[in-house]
């Protein structure tokens, strides 16, 4: 569903990205993790079409994002790290906006608007301007705003940042329920019990090159460090000592 | 005590200094030299043109006997007094933003520094913001001054004295009454609340002096009227006016009355002092509670009508969804739709002054006049549209701000936005430049060749200047801009006033021949031989092709720009 080939990004003599290789299925929930700096969130932007890559391609449910980018973005829900909306749009106004760029039909957006607000709790907020909103409920509108049309793909930058429990429960949930529907889930996150929880592989970024792939076991095997956390697979695979 | 004052007032400083040296560094590393050298030669031509006028009208006043020195202060104190209101108008709009607004204010406040000293960093830092352009742009107004009145050095140094003073009385007296104000006020609506009442007060000033009828000043069937007037200049200034004292200062020094002169800059420095003083008691009183005041900003609902969904129903998805958001986004914008105000003012005021054009007075026979006034008028209407599209549609891409990301990231192609956006603007754009034309040549009474090739001509010259505003706004966005005023004023605005000028004087003057020709052998009722009719053919078809050009090439080159911007 998602393919990276030799993905690469460098501004100047500086590479954010090095020939990054990847494939995510349909259904799996891939967890992307990395010290700061590590060429995560450059990765995602060329992901949602909203940077170019120096080198190297992007395909999405087989297109590719170069060739026909419109396309290709039809089929992804994206999620930034940081919720920037039109602040003097009202939450279900922000919603039908979203609604319209995408295609989702008239006739629908009622009922999915209003299922989609009750899931994320912002139901009595949906016709307050979104400049009153608080981060996290930004950051569950532009969730909520990503599922509207049903993508195929999902990629998200940082999906816990200023979530509450309970949210960043109903978070792990629907995404689980997500790609049991065959939605392919791309996640960055620096919180490793996230990803530990719900995903299926992790890759590990570091300087920009992809150092390791693969379910929590396979990772533990290559840090050589059994019945160890995420946490220290980490630590040991990027060369830092806690 | 004083020490570790100015220590930590430089130190919270620091943070505004330092990225001014390091900007220059930068982007002379990014050759942003060639961007510097274009504002540099746009304001010293501005700075220039603004000496060379005040020169010719303190020399024509100077000639005048009697009543030549009188009319040269009265100007000069009118200058001070609109100086003045302009200090305090910005200093208010300024405070508001450093002392409450500013997103660096939180890591401020939680630093372990007394409050007066943060308010006299964030004023300091404020001053200067809210008066350089002020000062800078008068300064060659009072240069004139000391060349025709032959003043010393002393002059010129009192003068920027004097002018400082102006501009710390004025910051600080806003300092307080936003203080004052936030506390009454939450400091989110008050700059709507400023930013409206000034907008008002700029056009019930400029109504009431246009209305007025200056230019009756030149009339000589009104000179009794005049006489009464010179005698009402001789009235004294209110005294306790801050730039009565500045120009107090400035006429006493043109007149080499230094010891006069140093009265009234003293007047003007013990009362910046007390005023600071004042200021600073006011802060650690209440500069705090007002500050806390400012981040519980009420939520605001909105009622939902959704007239603006139902009007534009008709359109497809990815247009009516942006379609609306302008629109919504517009009207919920006080900073924004208070600009109709100031546009409403300026229709009226222009249609208004071709009205009163004294077109019977003149010598030339009026239908040729009358003609080539509506020819002119043309060039300037569009000029009006140059200024009020810098405003609306060159902004309009940097207006998504930083939700740019949901454009890059929707299904939508950036050429299908910038197309979507220029019709958004262009359509009432349209609608105000041929409301303009047509308004002024139904008060001109000019020939129906002249309606039809005015109206027909702006017809086709509007959407080129709306597409350079869409186009070289996507090519030089400022997606960080707190507002679009900002964002008209910077290098790309420049770029598209300049374009746009260079285009409507193009257009102007390939048309002149052919209309004048044509226009002419229309009154006189002969055939045009056919040289001249090729003539006109190719003016008219250099110029038709240019009006597509200038649709096409912005649109392309901002495209091409905006595609390749890294978010």
């Amino acid at each position: 569903m998602i393919e990276l080939k030799d993905l690469t990004k460098a501004y100047g003599n500086y590479s954010a990205v090095q020939r990054l290789n990847l494939t995510i299925g349909k259904g799996e929930i891939f967890g992307f993790i990395g010290p700061n700096g590590a060429g995560k969130t450059t990765t995602i932007k060329m992901m949602g079409g909203v940077m170019a890559p120096t080198e190297g391609s992007v395909t999405i449910a087989g297109i590719d994002m170069q060739a026909q980018p419109q396309e290709a973005k039809r089929r992804i829900g994206f999620i930034p790290d940081r919720p920037f909306l039109y602040e003097k749009l009202t939450g279900l106004e922000f919603l039908r906006f979203t609604a319209d760029i995408y295609g989702v039909s008239e006739r629908r957006f009622p009922d999915k608007a209003a299922a989609t607000l009750a899931m994320f709790s912002l139901t009595d907020w949906s016709n307050e301007l979104i400049e009153s909103y608080s981060h996290g409920m930004k950051q569950r509108l532009i969730m909520a705003a990503a599922l509207l049309h049903e993508p195929q793909v999902l990629i998200v930058d940082e999906p816990m940042v200023g979530l509450d429990p309970l949210a960043i429960i109903m978070v792990k949930n629907l995404f689980r329920q997500l790609a049991s529907q065959g939605v392919a889930i791309f996640m960055s996150t620096h919180t490793l019990k996230v990803a530990e929880d719900i995903c299926d592989r992790i890759g590990i970024l570091n300087r920009g090159r992809l150092i390791a792939s693969g379910t929590t076991d396979d990772l533990r095997r290559e840090a050589n460090v059994s019945n160890a956390d995420l946490e220290m697979v980490f630590l040991n695979l990027t060369g830092h000592s806690a | 005590m004083a020490h570790r004052l100015i220590h930590e007032v430089r130190l919270l400083l620091r943070p505004r200094t330092l990225p001014l040296l390091r900007r220059r560094r930068s982007r002379s590393a990014r050759g942003g030299s060639g961007r510097l050298i274009v504002l540099g030669v746009v304001g010293m031509l501005f700075w220039g043109g603004l000496f060379g006028i005040s020169w010719r009208v303190l020399r024509y006043f100077k000639g005048i006997e009697d009543i030549g020195d009188l009319l040269a202060y009265k100007l000069l104190s009118m200058i001070l007094v609109v100086s003045f209101a302009l200090l305090l108008f910005s200093g208010i709009l300024t405070s508001l933003a450093r002392l409450f607004l500013s997103r660096d204010l939180l890591l401020v406040h939680s630093l372990p520094v007394a409050d007066h000293r943060i308010f006299i960093a964030r004023w300091i830092d404020a001053t200067a913001d809210s008066s350089w352009m002020v000062i800078v742009f008068t300064l060659p107004v009072f240069l004139a001054y000391g060349l025709v009145f032959g003043a010393g050095t002393a002059y010129y140094a009192g003068t920027l004295l004097a002018l400082l003073l102006l501009a710390v009385i004025a910051s600080a007296l806003s300092a307080v009454v936003v203080m004052i104000g936030v506390m009454i006020v939450p400091a989110t609506r008050m700059r709507s609340v400023v930013f409206l009442m000034g907008v008002l007060l700029f056009v019930v000033l400029y109504l009431a002096i246009r209305l007025m009828r200056p230019e009756q000043l030149v009339d000589p069937e009104v000179f009794d009227s005049v006489l009464v007037y010179i005698s009402s200049l001789q009235a004294p200034a209110a005294p306790f006016l801050p730039s009565t004292w500045a120009s107090d200062s400035i006429q006493a020094a043109l007149a080499g009355r230094m010891a006069a002169s140093f009265f009234h800059l003293s007047l003007s420095a013990s009362f910046a002092m007390l005023v600071f003083c004042l200021a600073v008691i006011t802060a650690e009183a209440i500069y705090f509670k007002g500050f806390s005041r400012a981040q519980t900003a009420a939520a605001t609902a909105v009622r939902r009508h959704g007239c603006i969904e139902r009007i534009f129903r008709f359109l497809p998805g990815p247009v009516r969804a942006f379609t609306v958001k302008e629109i919504k986004t517009f009207l919920r914008d006080q900073t924004q739709w208070t600009q109709l105000f100031l546009i409403a003012a300026l229709l009226v005021i222009y249609i208004y002054n071709f009205d009163v054009l004294p077109l019977e007075k003149s010598p030339i026979r009026t239908v040729y006049l009358q003609n080539v006034f509506a020819f002119l008028n043309m060039g300037l209407a569009l000029f009006v549209l140059t200024a009020v599209a810098a405003r609306f549609a060159f902004p309009a891409v940097s207006l998504e701000k930083e939700a740019f990301w949901l454009v890059k990231s929707s299904p939508l192609s950036i050429r299908n936005f910038l197309l979507i956006k220029f019709f958004i603007y262009y359509l009432p754009l349209l609608v105000l430049t041929e409301t303009l034309i047509v308004g002024t040549n139904l008060l001109l009474k000019v020939t129906p060749f002249m309606m039809a090739l005015s109206t027909v001509t702006v017809f086709f010259l509007v959407p080129g200047i709306v597409a350079m505003g869409i186009g070289l706004g996507a090519a030089y966005p400022d997606f960080k801009a707190e507002n679009p005023a900002q964002t008209a004023s910077s290098f790309g605005g420049l770029v598209f006033m300049i374009t746009c000028a260079v285009y409507i004087t193009v257009v102007i003057l390939l048309q002149a021949g052919p209309v004048y020709r044509l226009f002419m052998a229309d009154l006189h009722g002969k055939p045009l031989p056919a040289i001249v009719w090729f003539w006109v053919v190719a003016a008219f078809g250099v110029a038709f092709t240019l009006s597509i050009l200038a649709v096409v090439l912005p649109l392309r080159f901002g495209e091409k720009r905006l595609s390749r911007m890294p978010l």
